[in-house]
């Protein structure tokens, strides 16, 4: 579903990620953590096709995201660490526009949009300005906007920060099903509990450089994730 | 404190002389100079050139009749009107709508030091309108009346006088807009038309001006003795520029005082309107099955509501569009005189009316500015148009569209109008569309392409891209300029040689062939700089 190879990128002369592998397939949930600044958003932005890297490949369901952007994105949806929205526009305005950019038909839309909305329970606000959301709601409808056009993979960068707690509980049974159904989500997050409970693969990055990968109890093993985390960090300073 | 504030808000309105987005890192001294440079001769050369007109043409005769304090009190008041008018609404958003308010207000600052230092943004805007009209009026009457010490003081006195006036009036009028827009429901659009409806005043006056200006230079010592009788601190007003120290200690105090209350009111008002979210009427949600649209009309409807939510965007990028129906309106009323008028006035000159036409045209049409800072609108939210499956030219198109229907369809109806009062030869007629529709392609795609080649991705405020960017303001001129390159080069060049037809193809053809040239930009730099902003 997603293969990153070699991926390497540079801000002037720092290395925000180098030479990162990472192969993710259908039906898995793949957390990404790492410390502030280690590299996680650099990695997840370079997928979404939102950054250019230095070298390396990124390909999506076998398709490269540089040569072939827009048919690697129309199978993805991406949620950044901060949902800065159409201010402009209203809930359903906003959730109309991405439908149309992902040509989901009107019955579909509308359907989607009344389970989501009701799920998260927004659908009394989609009438409101998004300017006038908090940053949960603009969290909960970027999250509703993501699922509407059903794509097979989906990236999320901290997805849960400004959740409420029903909000997060659902968004994982979520993610859940979106895998079950065979899809894969990528996602980063610095919750290490919830990556632990969620996530059957993981990947630990430090200073751009992957330092370990593979499923939960490959890395972890009878400890907790957080104890392994906190272990690396250590032994690579 | 306050020297921080100062320093960060200064920063933020003159970012863009310091910053280079495109490069992400500082400007190199020179460059700032320049741009400084640049900044001062196209204000104070442009503007300042038409007051410094003005002044010379009321100082002389004024002074011969004794009437000093006239003059100053006439200036003094323009520079007053187009202070306060330039910047009412940029008071507003400077004051209670930049996104770091919240911040700031949570940070151990007294609200007291943050009011001063949004205010010295404002005082700054005002400066630079109102200086523009008073410094050449005193320069002329310096050089006119003789440099004494009175009048050196006098003048300098008045144009600081008139700098915290203006100040005081913008504030006033800044807090009772944000009185007002809290508690209305079509903020947008209701604001539009408050601004149209005073710029119809200002150009009434300004169209009367020139026949006031006569009558007042005629009977002076009448107006003056009358203003002096019943409006007697005008009088004094225009006093202080000529020396008069009783009258600047009144004026003096009386600003002073006005400044205060203001002082007053808005220090005991900020805290409420800046964190008040507003009378936010509700409305409700009724699901109805929304309409499937391809990805272009998608895009365009993205661009027109980012167009008709902000007031700010509306009216610095899109006077055009409102001005263009009134002027159509106008042609069916007037304009048969009006043609006539002309007809006889240039009988026996090389300009004809269809080339004022064009003229008029492309001076409206250069009012239109939507693409320009269109993609430094984009902001934060940037990231979702990068990521979704729509090539970057679908969205520069939608871009390019939005200025066209909004140009083009205004123009067209203009020159509707205007034949159906003044019919002209079909040739004519239909170099004057064509002229007209790539002269709005040219200007849509000139707008887009220095958007993308200098954008400013990191606004705190809507006001920074909108009015600030180097885009816009280049984008501006060049209409400006190409619309006196139009008349001029007719009559000097000598364009009236190859006649209206010649002459107008000739620039019909170069607009389109420039619109090739930067669509091909577009299409292969412009995406690809668009991709990696």
């Amino acid at each position: 579903m997603l293969k990153i190879e070699h991926l390497s990128k540079k801000y002037g002369e720092k290395k925000a990620v180098d030479d990162l592998n990472l192969h993710i397939t259908p039906g898995e949930i793949y957390g990404f953590i790492g410390h502030n600044g280690a590299g996680k958003t650099t990695t997840l932005k370079s997928v979404a096709g939102i950054l250019q890297f230095d070298t390396g490949e990124i390909y999506i369901d076998g398709k490269s995201i540089r040569t072939q952007p827009l048919e690697c994105k129309r199978s993805f949806a991406y949620i950044p660490d901060n949902p800065d929205l159409y201010d402009y526009m209203t809930g359903i305005r906003y959730l109309n526009f991405i439908a149309d950019i992902f040509d989901v038909s009107a019955e579909e839309r509308q359907t989607r949009i009344r389970k989501y909305g009701d799920l998260f329970e927004l659908t009394g606000d989609l009438a409101q300005p998004i300017a006038a959301y908090s940053h949960g709601m603009k969290q909960k409808l970027a999250i509703i906007s993501a699922w509407l056009h059903q794509p097979k993979l989906i990236l999320m960068d901290e997805p849960f920060v400004g959740l409420d707690p029903k909000a997060s509980h659902l968004l994982k049974g979520m993610m859940r099903e979106v895998c079950d159904a065979g899809g894969a989500i990528f996602f980063s997050t610095h919750v290490l509990e919830v990556a632990e409970k969620l996530c059957d693969k993981v990947a630990i990055i430090k200073g751009g450089k992957l330092i370990r990968s593979g499923t939960m109890e490959a890395v972890k093993g009878d400890d907790s994730l957080e104890d392994v985390f906190l272990e690396l960090e250590g032994e690579s300073c | 404190m306050l020297k921080l504030l100062l320093k960060k808000q200064f920063l933020e309105i003159f970012q863009v002389y310091f910053y280079d987005a495109k490069k992400n890192r500082a400007r190199s001294k020179a460059s700032t100079a320049m741009f400084f440079l640049l900044f001062i001769l196209l204000v104070f050369g442009l503007l300042g050139g038409i007051f410094t007109f003005l002044s010379a043409n009321l100082c002389a005769p004024l002074l011969a009749v004794g009437m000093d304090w006239l003059y100053f009190a006439l200036m003094g008041l323009i520079a007053v009107l187009l202070g306060a008018f330039g910047s009412v609404f940029n008071t507003y958003a400077g004051l209670y709508l930049p996104k770091d308010n919240d911040l700031l207000l949570s940070m151990p600052i007294p609200v007291s030091a943050l009011v001063t230092a949004r205010l010295s943004g404002v005082y700054l805007m005002g400066l630079l309108y109102s200086a523009v009209v008073i410094l050449p009026a005193v320069i002329v009457y310096w050089i006119t009346a003789g440099i004494t010490l009175s009048a050196v003081l006098g003048g300098l006195l008045i144009t600081f006088f008139i700098s915290v006036f203006v100040l005081t009036i913008s504030c006033v009028l800044g807090w009772i807009v944000a009185k007002i827009s809290r508690k209305l429901k079509h903020k947008s659009l209701i604001t539009v038309l408050i601004s149209l409806a005073v710029i119809g005043v200002y150009y009434f006056v300004y169209f009367k001006a020139q026949s006031m200006i006569g009558d007042l230079l005629e009977n002076a010592t009448v107006y003056g003795a009358q203003i002096k009788g019943s409006a007697y601190p005008v009088y004094l007003f225009g006093s202080v520029g000529v020396g008069d120290v009783r009258a600047t200690v009144i004026v003096c105090a009386v600003v002073a005082a006005l400044f205060l209350l203001m002082w007053l009111l808005l220090s005991r008002s900020f805290l409420q309107i800046a964190t008040s979210a507003g009378k936010s009427v509700r409305r409700e949600y009724r699901e109805a099955r929304g309409r499937q649209r391809g990805i272009d009309a998608a895009l365009l409807g993205r661009e027109f509501s980012r167009f008709t939510a902000s007031p700010t965007y509306m009216l610095n990028c899109g006077l055009g569009t409102f001005l263009m129906p009134l002027c159509a309106i106008a042609v069916l009323w007037k304009g048969r005189e009006l043609f006539s008028m002309l007809d006889a006035m240039f009988a026996e000159t090389a300009v004809s009316v269809p080339l004022l036409l064009c003229v008029v045209l492309c001076g409206l049409a250069s009012m239109n500015l939507m693409t320009a800072p269109s993609v430094s609108l984009e902001g934060k939210s940037l990231w979702l148009l990068q990521s979704l499956p729509v090539e970057a030219w679908r969205i520069f198109r939608a871009k390019i569209r939005i200025q066209l229907l909004l140009t083009g369809l205004p123009l067209f109806l203009c020159i509707v109008c205007t034949a159906a009062v003044y019919p002209l030869p079909p040739v004519q007629l239909l170099l004057l569309l064509l002229f007209a529709g790539s002269y709005a392609l040219l200007t849509a795609l000139f707008g887009l392409f220095l958007g993308v080649r200098m954008p400013i991705l990191t606004w705190t405020n809507e006001i920074v891209p909108i009015k600030q960017g180097g885009a816009v303001m280049i984008t501006l001129l060049g209409g400006f300029g190409y619309t006196i390159l139009l008349l001029l080069g007719f009559i000097l060049l000598p364009g009236w040689t190859l006649g209206f037809c010649g002459y107008i193809g000739c620039f019909a053809g170069a607009n389109l062939l420039l619109s090739v040239l930067i669509c091909l930009w577009l299409r292969k730099k412009g995406v690809a700089r668009f991709s990696a902003l």
